[in-house]
């Protein structure tokens, strides 16, 4: 196996990894809670420049080629956890002003409006993030006390982030397998009802969207930290919908299935456009039509397959009669659909 | 994660660039500082005019139809590239004006026929079709991205004069989008208030069961909205470039944002709301380059529906928009 295949593929299973983690944060909001956050890839974001800024030092350093708010050189896992911490506490403050009573698609184009913020706020002020160009530079974990070769630092980082995944897991599995799950699905389902039988729907959602935000800082901390740059471009709104593809086309609410779908639309289609050939097209086009595909992707399984590639278990209790069950994602009432 | 445009700035971004700037550091005295104040007012009420248009179509197009139509951007800009196309080819830009606000009103209800109104029938409901709408302006975003390039087009057409009036310093163009959109504005008022379709459109966006068991053919009127919205949209999507002289295939999504954001200052489904919201953000903004560094002023449009949000969640003009349970 050649090095350049051997960088790709421990690239690619960095990248998996790290889909992986922020679909999980995701789907814990949107596929079991229901909170449509479109803004999820702010809170990634938070997480990468608060690792970022973190580790690179004071802005004076490098010979002072960027400017960035604070900076500090702190040893390893604090800068990663220091970015779910910070996203943590920005999931609360947009949580508590923006999931206020609002209804799904209302929220969500709220959510759409506070991501455009986020990525305007860090393009225009230069002195906090270093604007459009981004940061850059950014030095790896434990990079310098392991002393590694390269590649054996790329297995050491595909390792690490397997590690952080694993234990992702179980809290998220933890989660939608407890009574509290159980409370969150209720909510999803029909809000009106869970608040009828004494659930604090506002905290429940308010809850799971900081868990969430806080699990979309950690991956954006472990993705900074990888790549060692980090610019507004990378994280446009749109971002989020690949995510939600994901989601979408794993399966909503279910834990391994979103993994696979984040296998599917992040390794598979992404970087499968790599391997066609650059020759006969302009700079751009394949980047574009790797959108379409997306948008392609999420469409026709909401069409055909809208409960994803491994749907989500239906939780029915045996001892209480058929018809009393509450089967099928939407229970709501229509009125007035065309 | 792909690693996108990196010029991805709301479409609002025209006027304000030289001619304040030369004003600013020419002429320091008080009777300029009114001046300045006066010309931002004539620049800001542009770009009301241009949200007004956009927001109204958007907010209409959610009233009746129940779909938050979030490729509406992609439309406008689609429309935008329409009339180009025209205009490149020696056509005046009014009447690749009207021929653009009639291919957004026809996409727009072949949108609907063709996606979402079939995963509405399918059962698609709220966040889903937030996916769908989304999902569907991607794809025409990057279709023109394929078709036309990353570069940025622009009109040729003859801007006119410059015409003072009253402190005011607009192109006649300038004045003619402002014109257009009262003119605009004013045939929905009357529209929606005094013919026998707008009636039904409210009778519909209201309850549509209870219109359709009056014997209003939901269906028909649903169509209308969609041409009616769409045309709007077209429309609103050609005087943007008219008024910000550039544009790419991306630009619409950054406009969009801005509309978003006055359909929800005035209350979503508010046609009167979306007005006034559009008046507020487009004053806001432009205003706002006074005394702040003009890099911000589409922040301001945010910080404007942040407070909104915090002090009254619906909207300024809310009442239906809260109480309203809707699919899609």
């Amino acid at each position: 196996v050649s090095s350049a295949v051997f960088f790709y593929v421990t690239t690619l299973l960095v990248y998996f990894g790290i889909d992986s983690l922020a679909v999980w944060g995701l789907n814990l909001q949107y596929g079991v809670a229901g909170v449509a956050n479109l803004a999820f890839i702010l809170f990634q974001a938070a997480g990468a420049y608060t690792a970022a800024i973190l580790t690179l030092g004071p802005s004076t350093g490098n010979g002072g080629f960027q400017e960035y708010v604070g900076g500090a050189t702190l040893p390893f896992p604090i800068p990663i956890i220091a970015g779910g911490v910070v996203a943590g506490v920005l999931s609360l403050v947009v949580g508590f002003l923006g999931l206020r009573r609002l209804r799904a698609d209302y929220l969500a184009m709220v959510m759409l409006v506070v991501a455009v913020i986020g990525n305007e706020l860090a393009q225009s002020d230069t002195g906090l993030v270093n604007g459009p160009a981004g940061l850059a530079l950014i030095p790896q974990p434990l990079q310098d006390v392991l002393n590694l070769s390269p590649s054996a630092y790329q297995w050491f980082y595909v390792g690490l982030v397997a590690v952080i995944c694993v234990v992702v897991y179980f809290v998220v599995r933890r989660i939608t397998e407890s009574p509290f799950g159980r409370s969150l699905r209720a909510v999803r389902e029909n809000e009106h009802a869970a608040a009828a039988v004494g659930k604090n729907v506002a905290s429940l959602r308010l809850i799971v969207f900081v868990v969430g935000g806080v699990i979309a800082g950690i991956s954006g901390a472990l993705f900074v930290q990888f790549i060692g740059a980090w610019s507004p471009g990378g994280w446009s709104y749109v971002e989020t919908l690949v995510l939600l593809t994901a989601i979408i086309v794993g399966g909503q609410g279910n834990n391994v299935g979103v993994m696979v779908g984040a296998l599917f639309v992040g390794v598979v289609f992404q970087e499968g456009a790599r391997l066609l050939p650059t020759t006969w097209a302009p700079a751009g086009l394949i980047a574009a039509l790797q959108w379409i595909v997306i948008g392609l992707c999420a469409l026709l399984f909401l069409w055909f397959w809208p409960q994803g590639l491994i749907p989500e278990r239906r939780r029915v209790f045996p001892l209480v009669p058929r018809k009393h069950t509450v089967d099928g994602r939407e229970t709501s009432s229509v009125a007035g659909a065309p | 994660l792909l690693v996108r445009r990196t010029v991805a700035r709301p479409g609002i971004e025209f006027c304000i660039s030289g001619r304040i700037k030369v004003l600013r550091d020419d002429e320091p005295t008080q009777g300029a500082e009114v001046n300045l104040f006066i010309l931002s007012l004539g620049f800001g009420i542009v770009t009301a005019s241009i949200l007004a248009l956009g927001a109204v179509g958007f907010t209409l197009q959610f009233s009746v139809t129940n779909v938050l139509n979030l490729a509406y951007g992609d439309v406008m800009i689609a429309s935008a590239f329409v009339a180009y196309a025209l205009n490149s080819r020696g056509v005046n830009i009014w009447i690749a004006l009207l021929v653009g606000g009639a291919f957004g009103a026809v996409a727009s209800w072949f949108l609907n026929r063709a996606v979402f109104s079939p995963f509405i029938r399918r059962g698609t409901r709220l966040f889903g079709m937030v996916v769908v709408t989304l999902s569907t302006g991607l794809i025409i975003e990057n279709a023109l991205l394929a078709l036309v390039g990353p570069n940025y087009f622009s009109y040729s057409f003859n801007a006119g004069s410059e015409v003072h009036v009253a402190g005011f310093a607009l192109t006649v163009a300038q004045l003619a989008v402002v014109g257009l959109s009262v003119v605009v504005m004013l045939v929905v008022h009357i529209l929606l208030k005094s013919t026998q379709l707008g009636k039904a459109m409210r009778a519909t966006a209201a309850d549509a069961a209870l219109a359709r068991a009056c014997g209003i053919n939901t269906a028909r009127v649903i169509d209308a909205a969609w041409l009616l919205s769409g045309a709007l949209c077209g429309i609103a999507g050609v005087v943007l470039v008219i008024n910000t002289a550039s544009f790419q295939a991306a630009t619409g999504d950054g406009f969009l944002i801005v509309i978003i954001a006055s359909a929800i200052l005035g209350g979503i489904g508010q046609p009167y709301g979306a007005m006034l919201g559009g008046v507020v953000i487009g004053l806001a903004t432009e205003l706002s380059a006074l005394v702040i560094d003009p890099a911000y002023k589409d922040l301001v449009a945010f910080v404007v529906l942040v407070f909104v949000l915090l002090l009254r969640p619906v909207g300024i003009m809310a009442d239906v928009s809260a109480r309203r349970e809707v699919a899609g």
